[in-house]
């Protein structure tokens, strides 16, 4: 049964258990938020998302309040406005100041905010810093707590996305701050290096390391480039920065059909491999395979030879069918990649079992 | 900083049987963190191995063990809390420094440390000597509290010309840890008679008589628990709330310690009305003495056969469970008290759901003061009407107040409702003290309004706040001429900003930065503009807070600025 609510004066219907904010979004009512994130358990801990709601002395958190039969929103009234500047400059005043040399400056939620609302720092906000910069030896993910707005979404992130729980809250009051485990490093509190809490960091408390400094939010100078992992057959989806012509970090795109904002620490940080001087960009054969008709191992018989595809694989059936002709098909072994689609898993299978004639395939993913 | 080679160490021995004691849940991890510093061995090491041992995240144990302000990771051998109330405060402000005083006096063997108010306001300037409460303290004293000194309690046992006694009424003859004295003088009948009528006619018999919740907000009674008995959901639960953490506020503290068997009985009685099986009495880590006594009273009562499996041969069976805290304001709160009780950090749910539908263990569970559960068995006695008679005011029964500061005769008294301030003072309290005149009085509690002499003659119940004084949980601090009120609202909200617990921006940083403000414009140092910096600050907190907490420290801190404006005006230049 679908109820009547009247949302900036509008009538509008709207189900029952929905909240304000899922009804205003419905109706392309915007209303601000920082902790709330679709992907998570709504806390109501920033306090942005404030709304009127008539008859009740207090503003309503939008992101956790319940429509109700008649209920009449204003979601941006002087009130609610009022109360989130300040909520704002309460959130700046314990933020660091230096939004020039942040790395995520111009893809930072808390900056989007102050500056749609027009809200500076207060006089009597920070300073100098109150933590150590860059405070975890964690090698991908930096950690910055002056930036820290404690909106607890890593905490959320690494608890309901990742099921890690390294993330936590800890001390009370002014004093509050995010820890990692009892007050560990994060890989001592069992970090896998994901990265999803940077993902969800709406600033740039929660950095990446391997790109930091080089500029990944600054629209003007980096493309983004919608792009498959490469790692495994899941098929994450992500975005490729590129500034350059080079690749300078992966981000989530939170469109990605199959893992939304997640990515593990292979695809999320594994990215130096693209450019990097040992990779392989062509196949290599042994040279006694192109230019000598039996194997040998002396001179130079045994140095790798780029060549095309077609040689390489050419020779490659050429060497199995050999090996299953004059030995059996027992003697051959297929060990197949998780870097591999399923699909392609499927026809090695094949492969193995029906061409080749042997039951002796594995996958790496068994070892 | 580079990261450490992880090795893979089993689970300290002694922390497995600790937990093992106390359960082996996630609600037994406070008591294990209690045990450990009582140990003096709370280190993140041994917090890591009690979170798998409970086999819980590290950091949600971690993050207990630095939320409860008991709790430390510091050697300690004997502790010396010292309050710091606004009670104790205006005492001390007449008398020497007690901390220096105290600090001076005691040896190595001691750390002292700073408390929120210890619920000691009858015997300010309070401390608490490891367990023990003692008090009042003066200079000349200190030195032998490490001696054993633990001053004098206040004695309740007779009351004060024209108090009405109800449950106070046996204070004088009740030994208190003596069930057989308690007995004698009408202990358990109250349940007797509920147990011979059916479950709604008790529920009607509360709901008639009017009860409203004794915690401060005034919620009837009757109806929350009907709200548990016709809830879904089995087991139900009954928590008793003894968190009692609001300086000004010792009543509950009183009531337990002059008849714990009165409590006991109205949470039994609450729980047959609302179909409830077990109860927690969640009392503040404080309180270590009444929770002891509760405890055996508790195991008194089963033996007699008034709690426990199978009570008077009715068939029914209620187990009380005490559960201490470990010092957080915020406990008070009945959802952070939840969440607290399930072993978590003591921070505020999302209200809807209510804990009647949904709250401990996400049960229906209904969360009442320890006041409201001392007056039940009284109305199963003598019936709703005679409650009903006790106070020719709009609200029904009696109360229990506490007059305090600069009044002649400090302390506590059961009345009904109605009073005004004046009568408090003049007929209650003794008069103002010798040299003193009445400049304002914190009405309440610690989150209540701060009036002037204008209101002396308003009568207070639950809904004279609207009139600008508030009756909260029934505590009046009276003070004179000499009380800054700059100075007074600066204690508050100091006292507001070390417990405010965290979660929401409004109150993690509004009551950090108005304490901040009103430090500087105590001692002279006021900007302009930080009265209307104050009153944004305010606004603010009372909009946007996640909780009770943050929605209520406006009402002193607007209360004063508007009664006091001139004093504010001139602190601010």
């Amino acid at each position: 049964m679908p109820i009547n609510i009247t949302l900036n004066g509008k009538k509008i219907e709207a189900q029952p258990g929905q909240t304000i904010l899922e009804v205003a979004r419905g109706h392309d009512v915007r209303i601000p938020t920082l902790c709330y994130h679709k992907d998570l358990s709504p806390t109501g801990n920033c306090r942005m998302c404030v709304v009127d709601v008539k008859g009740s002395r207090f503003l309503q958190a939008a992101c956790v309040t319940q429509v109700s039969d008649g209920m009449e929103i204003e979601t941006d009234s002087p009130k609610a406005v009022a109360s989130r500047k300040l909520t704002l400059g309460l959130m700046l005043a314990n933020h660091s100041p230096s939004c020039v040399t942040c790395d995520i400056s111009g893809e930072c939620e808390l900056q989007d905010l102050a500056y749609e609302y027009q809200v500076d720092a207060p006089v009597w906000g920070m300073k100098g810093t109150r933590y150590p910069v860059d405070s975890d030896p964690n090698p991908f993910v930096r950690v910055d707590f002056n930036k820290c707005i404690l909106c607890r979404r890593c905490v959320a992130a690494c608890a309901e996305i990742q099921a890690r729980d390294v993330w936590g809250v800890a001390k009370r009051g002014f004093e509050e701050i995010i820890v990692a485990g009892a007050g560990a490093t994060m890989l001592e509190a069992r970090c896998e290096s994901c990265g999803q809490c940077v993902a969800y960091c709406p600033t740039g408390a929660l950095s990446n390391k391997l790109s930091y400094g080089q500029g990944i939010a600054r629209a003007r100078q980096v493309t983004r480039v919608a792009t498959t992992c490469a790692y495994c057959g899941v098929g994450c989806q992500f975005d490729l920065l590129v500034k350059h012509g080079k690749v300078i970090s992966v981000a989530s795109n939170p469109d990605a059909p199959v893992n939304g904002m997640a990515l593990c620490v292979k695809g999320r940080y594994g990215y130096d491999y693209i450019h990097h001087p040992d990779r392989l960009k062509k196949p290599r054969v042994r040279r006694y395979l192109l230019e000598y008709k039996e194997k040998r191992l002396k001179g130079n018989a045994w140095d790798w030879i780029e060549t095309d595809w077609d040689t390489a694989l050419d020779l490659t059936a050429k060497k199995l069918r050999e090996a299953r002709d004059n030995f059996g098909p027992d003697s051959v072994g297929v060990l197949t990649s998780a870097k591999c689609l399923n699909e392609e898993n499927y026809l090695m299978n094949k492969l193995a079992r029906q061409v080749i004639g042997t039951n002796n395939i594995d996958h790496c993913a068994r070892l | 900083m580079t990261n450490k080679k992880i090795t893979y160490k089993p689970i300290d021995p002694e922390i497995k049987e600790l937990v093992r004691h106390h359960g082996q849940t996630g609600e037994a991890a406070l008591e294990v963190l209690k045990d450990l510093d009582a140990e003096n061995r709370l280190t993140p090491a041994t917090i890591t191995d009690t979170a798998r041992a409970l086999r819980l995240p590290a950091h949600r144990v971690y993050g207990m063990a630095t939320f409860y302000s008991m709790l430390s990771f510091e050697e300690r051998k004997n502790i010396l809390r010292v309050c710091d109330g606004p009670v104790c405060w205006l005492k001390r402000a007449s008398e020497q420094s007690l901390v220096s005083s105290v600090l001076s006096a005691v040896g190595d063997n001691w750390t002292v440390e700073r408390s929120s108010c210890l619920g000691l306001c009858d015997r300010a300037p309070a401390v608490l000597v490891n367990d023990e409460q003692a008090g009042p303290v003066t200079g000349e004293d200190a030195p032998k509290i490490c001696e054993g000194w633990r001053g004098v309690p206040t004695d309740y046992s007779q009351p004060r010309p024209g108090e009405v006694r109800v449950m106070m009424a046996n204070a004088d003859k009740i030994a208190p840890d003596s069930i057989e004295s308690a007995v004698e003088y009408g202990a358990y009948s109250g349940l007797k008679s509920a147990l011979q009528k059916k479950q709604e006619e008790v529920l009607d018999i509360v709901e008639a008589s009017g009860l409203q919740g004794r915690g401060g907000a005034g919620f009837p009674v009757g109806r929350k628990w009907k709200f548990v008995a016709g809830a879904k959901g089995s087991p139900k639960y009954m928590v008793c709330n003894a968190d009692e953490s609001e300086p000004l506020i010792f009543k509950d503290r009183v009531l337990i310690d002059t008849n714990p068997h009165q409590l006991l009985e109205g949470i039994a009685i609450g729980g047959y009305a609302c179909g409830a099986t077990e109860a927690w009495i969640y009392i503040r880590g404080e309180y270590e003495y009444q929770a002891r006594l509760l405890e055996r009273a508790i195991l008194q009562a089963e033996a007699m056969g008034f709690l426990g499996a199978n009570i008077l041969g009715t068939g029914f069976s209620f187990k009380i469970h005490v559960h201490r805290g470990a010092g957080a304001y915020i406990c008070g709160e009945e959802t952070a008290l939840i969440e607290s009780l399930e072993g978590k950090r003591g921070e505020p749910r999302l209200r809807p759901p209510y804990p009647p539908s949904y709250g401990f263990r996400g049960k229906p569970t209904a969360v009442n003061n320890v006041e409201s559960f001392a007056a039940a068995p009284h109305i199963l006695k003598n019936g709703a009407d005679w409650w009903k008679s006790l106070s020719n005011y709009t609200t029904p029964g009696t109360k229990m107040y506490m007059v305090l500061g600069h009044v002649k005769n400090p302390g506590l008294f059961e009345a009904p409702f109605g009073l005004t301030l004046r009568q408090i003072i003049e007929d209650f309290g003794g008069g103002m003290q010798e040299g003193s005149t009445f400049q304002f009085a914190l009405c309440g509690g610690a989150a209540g309004t701060i009036v002037n002499g204008s209101l002396l003659d308003v009568p207070i119940d639950y809904a004279s706040s609207q009139k600008g004084i508030s009756l909260g949980a029934g505590a009046f601090l009276v003070c004179d001429q000499t009380v800054s009120p700059v100075a007074f609202l600066r204690e508050l909200l100091h006292f507001f900003a070390v417990e405010s617990c965290g979660k929401c921006t409004p109150c993690r940083v509004g009551t950090w930065r108005s304490a901040e403000i009103l430090t500087r414009m105590a001692i002279g140092m006021g900007q302009p503009g930080d009265m209307a910096e104050l009153q944004a600050l305010s606004d603010n907190m009372l909009l946007a807070s996640f909780c009770g907490l943050g929605q209520s420290v406006p009402i002193p801190m607007n209360s004063a600025m508007k009664n006091f404006a001139a004093a504010f005006e001139k602190a601010e230049s």
